[in-house]
């Protein structure tokens, strides 16, 4: 990275903090996700008479190696190391084509891009520093949702149940392969998206998409249909990077002013 | 070396049409080059061809010995673009606008600031270079883009209608500037423009172009070389002698086409001496504005013969 690359990934970092209503969009969705969701279902677990017939039978499935002495516990495991790590599948995905859409197709929009070209770096050199930007972004929200999620349901937990529940070893491969990975692959396509799409809305809406098949995961999870062992998550991951790798260079060889500006 | 080289330079963006025709025309440093043409004659599309936005269907072109198409982030480095479609950015203001395009070329911050508010002053927008490009209007935008191809001292600016949304006197004084760049630093200018009164100041060479093809280049006299190189001398009087070749145009007025000054004090006193009396005498070599029309005129009849 050069100073002229940084120049640019400040000032698209800069972009994003100043527009109020991306900047909500931003930061909305992750705390919902990830401080009122559990949130809700720490207190109902709380506040709920001891019924967990349906639970019961659930977590007999689950591979929990731990002996759990207390259901309460069991399923705030549950909930913490086996569902909410899907919700980090998801913010990063929805970071990172905020930030891409802005970004790119927005530069595009507003017709800044061509002045951006004009610029003495190659068209390679510009992409890189707007991926990165955007991959700053989705990381930065990413690890700001995390510790702000482990504050709050430590605390939760504890005021709860008397102790803590630290989250397992599953969350590094999450937090460190699996959601840098998705949000790869999301700016990506959004990159690509961005030579046909005309305006932020229309390739926001190509890479709402991409959210689709994380759904299909989320209600397997609650299902107990697919159980996602440490394993299955290690090599979940290296797929979602190597796909994310290919289509990376893949955008690079295709693109041109003429194909940006288009 | 020569700013521009374009060698038989040829652009057909989809299917037959010739945006840019076999164009080939050099250019000198510190020439300020006026490249003239109705719309759509493929003047942006010649911009753009020596920028590397978009490589040629044919022929080649070189900026101060670079390939724009193979290396064109070596030919942004030396030259400043100022075309209506390059923007910035409206949520941030002027001087900020102009200071994030200096860093973009690799200029330290402080200095970038330095010169933006040189060249803030210079196009007298010092008293909004704190307000957000939103607020500006077309005539400041234009201005602050024009200062925005500037910030690196470019050694060749293609201005793209650079004052096509000035009042006069901020045209005039665009004008003036671009002069000066010329003069006194050596810049090279390729200047679009549909505004031939204020070329014709500018320039000090000229390219005309019509649907593609370039009719023309070369300096004013050259040009007027192709139509008529003399002079057009208007006299107003109450009595035109015979056996002079006046052509009467309104009221007192009649032309007379001439080759050299020195042909008009005999005319006068003929008149005079025939018991005319002489108002006014306006002698005028051809303006641009009519070579142009001409040049083009010639076309469309040569086309119409085709
Ligand atoms: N991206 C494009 N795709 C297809 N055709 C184009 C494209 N850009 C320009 N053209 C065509 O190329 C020709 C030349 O266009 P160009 O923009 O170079 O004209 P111009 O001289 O700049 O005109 P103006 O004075 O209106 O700015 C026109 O016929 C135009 O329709
Ligand atoms: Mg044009």
């Amino acid at each position: 990275m050069n100073t002229m690359q940084s120049a640019l990934i400040k000032k698209d970092l800069r972009g994003i903090t100043a527009n109020k209503q991306l900047l909500v969009a931003m930061i909305s969705v992750p705390i919902v996700l990830t401080v009122v969701v559990p949130s809700i279902f720490i207190m109902l677990i709380h506040f709920m008479p001891n019924d967990f017939s349906d639970f019961d039978a659930m977590l007999r499935m689950l591979p929990i190696d731990i002996q759990l002495d207390n259901m309460n516990t069991a399923i705030i495991s549950l909930l913490l190391n086996n569902i909410m790590p899907v919700f980090f599948i998801i913010i990063p995905i929805m970071a990172a084509s905020i930030m891409a859409a802005s970004s790119f197709v927005g530069e595009k929009e507003k017709r800044t891009l061509e002045t951006l070209l004009y610029c003495p770096l190659s068209l390679k050199q510009i992409f890189r520093a707007k991926i990165l930007s955007s991959f700053i972004m989705s990381e930065l929200v990413s690890i700001l949702s995390f510790t702000i999620m482990t504050l709050v349901t430590q605390i939760e937990i504890f005021l709860t149940t008397g102790s803590l529940l630290l989250p397992n070893i599953s969350w590094l491969v999450v937090l460190l392969l699996l959601s840098p990975a998705v949000s790869l692959i999301a700016i990506t396509l959004i990159v690509r998206g961005s030579a046909r799409a005309q305006t932020m809305e229309e390739s926001q809406q190509r890479s709402a998409l991409l959210v689709l098949p994380v759904i299909f995961l989320v209600a397997g999870q609650f299902m107990g249909i697919i159980l996602i062992n440490i394993w299955i998550l290690l090599g979940l991951g290296a797929l979602l990077a190597l796909i994310a790798w290919i289509l990376m260079n893949g955008s690079f060889q295709k693109i041109s002013y003429e194909s940006m500006l288009r | 070396m020569k700013a521009i080289v374009a060698e038989r330079l040829t652009k057909i963006y989809s299917g037959e049409k010739k945006a840019l025709d076999n164009a080939s025309f050099e250019l000198s440093q510190g020439e300020v080059f006026g490249f003239l043409g109705p719309n759509g004659a493929g003047k942006t599309t010649a911009v753009k061809l020596l920028n590397g936005m978009i490589s040629p269907s044919e022929g080649s072109c070189h900026v101060f010995g670079i390939d724009p198409s193979s290396s064109p982030e070596k030919v942004h480095a030396i030259s400043g673009v100022v075309t209506e479609h390059a923007q910035m950015y409206g949520n941030l203001t002027g001087q900020e606008n102009l200071v994030f395009y200096g860093t973009l070329f690799g200029i330290p911050k402080e200095e970038s600031l330095k010169r933006a508010l040189a060249l803030l002053e210079r196009l007298d927008l010092t008293v909004a270079k704190d307000k957000k490009l939103t607020t500006y209007s077309t005539g400041m935008r234009q201005r602050l883009s024009l200062a925005r191809a500037m910030i690196h001292t470019p050694k060749i600016l293609f201005l793209d209608e650079p004052t096509s949304g000035l009042d006069p006197e901020s045209a005039q004084s665009v004008n003036n500037m671009i002069k000066e760049l010329a003069s006194d630093k050596g810049t090279t200018v390729f200047l679009c423009t549909h505004q031939l009164r204020y070329a014709q100041e500018v320039c000090s060479s000229y390219g005309l172009i019509d649907d593609g093809t370039l009719l023309a280049v070369g300096s004013l006299d050259a040009l007027r070389c192709r139509i008529f190189s003399g002079l057009k001398v208007h006299i107003k009087s109450n009595r035109f002698p015979e056996g002079i070749s006046f052509r009467k145009t309104e009221g007192q007025w009649a032309e007379i086409n001439v080759q050299t000054e020195d042909e008009i004090p005999p005319i006068v006193k003929r008149i005079v001496d025939a018991g005319g009396n002489v108002y006014e005498v306006m002698a005028n070599r051809l303006s641009l504005e009519e070579i142009y029309f001409s040049l083009i005129e010639k076309r469309k009849e040569q086309k119409e013969v085709r």
